[in-house]
């Protein structure tokens, strides 16, 4: 038997505005907790993009100082050569490097105006044959007269990556508690929106209405406080990942990581299809929970 | 139309048993008094016709089915067979009375213009047509209790159950609502009606099941409420002869409902 959708839009709605203030409450938690799902998953697949990127072009980057001799030049040049670590490696002069940095600093005038290219660094960008022996590379090189510091930007990632991890784990905890809060507060609405509504029930029931009938507006009372939950969250995460990127992308992060890239952590990504997928996640969860609570509690309360 | 084999009925927890070994047959059209004490099993009679309850034994037919072995799924198919009356009339009270007749209706997914036909007609048929528009609230006792008979009735049911549905009424409104249940039993409905109201039963001389202890004790055509006294004694609730007369003599009533029949009947087709 098909059941009227007027009917059960109307029922539903009456349902929901009569319990209000706890829909309410149990929208706001399922948007929270969905908020933390969504920013668990959106840093995940940020940092997966990092490690990606610097797996592309592993550097030490040495920096030579601005006034380094000649001599000391050379003879960084063949501390270099007689490094097996080191697999191969580029050198940037003062004007070249001084290029970069300002491209790099363009947004930043005050940065980009102190510098010169007599003041401005060279730099070798050297590949090496296996990644994880930056540290050593780095400790053969400090120290050396004429190189004013060595960075390897993985270290960078790396911390930055643990970070997030951590906070990672942080959201989807926080999240698992609060989606459960919020399967409880969805079945207790449920449950004051059954109590409330027995004498119709029981009429209903009398007059011979299917189990069905009965049910499915409260069912879907359940689904709509899951779904506008997860649709705050969906537009949370939307304006959270063009606000998060763009903070990160002017922190200078960006030159640590991976001076003159522009692909790291700069605003705009997330890639769309990664964000659709993200939002369509949280938007099945909410509806997962919104049902799961209401089924429970129909099961529960509704005795048919 | 109703029959009861051997069931016997004892409720979880309790040590008394509620029906033992009852064996009942109601015919189509007949119009049947419960009567007992309180305890004595009627509720619980109606309850298993209603399957709100399963009897422990024994098998009880509707229309020709077990249904004990109704599957669960089907349970509300046999209540749309049987209408409802309670004594405390179980009226929604934030609806209007057309739309709390309406709503009997609604919720087996009857279609639209069938409810806007079939609501009028069953309100003229209980004598409220003009008060469609009232609230529970706003009406007498005996005006909800037609409004429920009205629910009761308006999905055209083959059988009009009612548990003590004079019990909150004074003499007079239980005589229309006497009336009323009177009428649309002659329209072919089979009644059963719980009472203790003793004034009707003597009154109406129908049929009389008297429980005792979950017992049938005396199944009696054309009987009365008090165990072998044979005559309506005027000293006890309403005068029988009074209401004898205002029964007579109501021809004109059962023609518009036979027309209201017919008129239902086209309005379905129509739907169709």
């Amino acid at each position: 038997m098909a059941i009227p959708l007027d009917y059960v839009a109307r029922e539903t709605a009456s349902n929901l505005w009569r319990n209000r203030v706890m829909a309410l409450a149990g929208i706001a938690i399922v948007a929270v907790s969905l908020a933390l799902v969504g920013t668990a998953l959106v840093l995940r697949q940020s940092v997966a993009r990092q490690i990606v990127a610097l797996g592309d072009n592993v550097n030490v980057q040495i920096f030579v100082q601005a006034s380094a001799s000649g001599g000391e030049l050379s003879a960084i040049r063949m501390l270099i050569h007689q490094t097996p670590q080191i697999k191969s490696c580029g050198y940037l002069d003062h004007q070249q490097s001084y290029q970069r940095m300002r491209s790099l600093f363009a947004d930043e005038p005050t940065v980009a105006g102190v510098l010169t290219p007599a003041t401005t660094p060279p730099v070798f960008e050297c590949d090496l044959i296996n990644p994880n022996d930056a540290p050593v590379v780095k400790s053969v090189f400090v120290g050396v007269p004429g190189v004013f510091s060595v960075s390897y930007p993985q270290a960078a990632v790396r911390s930055w990556q643990r970070l997030a991890n951590i906070a990672q784990t942080i959201c989807l905890v926080m999240a698992i508690v609060l989606l459960v809060c919020s399967l409880v507060l969805i079945l207790n609405a449920i449950r004051m929106a059954i109590f409330s509504r027995r004498r119709e029930i029981g009429v209903m029931k009398l007059v011979g209405a299917t189990n069905w009938f009965i049910r499915v507006p409260f069912m879907l009372e359940g689904l709509v406080q899951g779904l506008l939950g997860s649709m705050v969250a969906v537009l949370f995460v939307l304006l959270a990942n063009l606000g998060v990127h763009s903070l990160l992308g002017s922190s200078g992060m960006t030159s640590q990581v991976q001076p003159g890239s522009s692909t790291l952590l700069s605003p705009s990504n997330l890639p769309a299809g990664q964000l659709f997928t993200t939002e369509a996640i949280i938007l099945v969860i909410g509806l997962i929970v919104g049902v799961a609570g209401s089924s429970v509690a129909v099961r529960r309360f509704l005795d048919v | 139309m109703i029959r009861f084999e051997d069931v016997t009925k004892t409720y979880k927890g309790s040590s008394i048993t509620a029906l033992r070994d009852v064996n009942v047959d109601i015919e189509r059209g007949e119009f049947v008094f419960l009567v007992g004490s309180s305890g004595s099993g009627k509720t619980t009679l109606l309850k298993l016709l209603l399957r709100e309850e399963l009897a422990d034994s024994g098998s009880i037919w509707v229309a020709g089915r077990d249904i004990g072995k109704l599957s669960k799924w089907r349970v509300p198919e046999l209540r749309r067979n049987l209408g409802c009356v309670f004594q405390d009339f179980r009226l929604l009270p934030n609806k209007t009375v057309t739309e709390n007749v309406a709503f009997a209706l609604e919720v087996i997914g009857r279609p639209k213009n069938q409810i806007r036909a079939q609501v009028p007609q069953v309100l003229d048929l209980v004598g409220l047509g003009q008060k469609g528009e009232r609230f529970p609230d706003e009406l007498s006792g005996g005006e909800q209790q037609r409004v429920a008979v009205a629910r009761a009735f308006v999905n055209r049911p083959l059988v009009l159950l009612a548990d003590e549905p004079t019990g909150n009424l004074d003499p007079a409104t239980s005589i229309g609502i006497m009336k009323l249940l009177d009428r649309i039993n002659r329209t072919g409905t089979t009644v059963v009606m719980a009472t203790h109201d003793v004034g009707i039963v003597d009154a109406m001389r129908r049929r009389v099941i008297e429980l005792d202890r979950g017992h049938v004790v005396r199944d009696q055509a054309r009987g009365v409420y008090g165990y072998g006294d044979d005559l309506p004694s005027s000293s006890r609730g309403v005068p029988a002869v009074a209401i004898g007369s205002s029964w007579s003599g109501e021809d004109s009533g059962e023609e518009s409902l036979s027309a209201g029949r017919v008129a239902a009947v086209r309005a379905r087709r129509g739907a169709r």
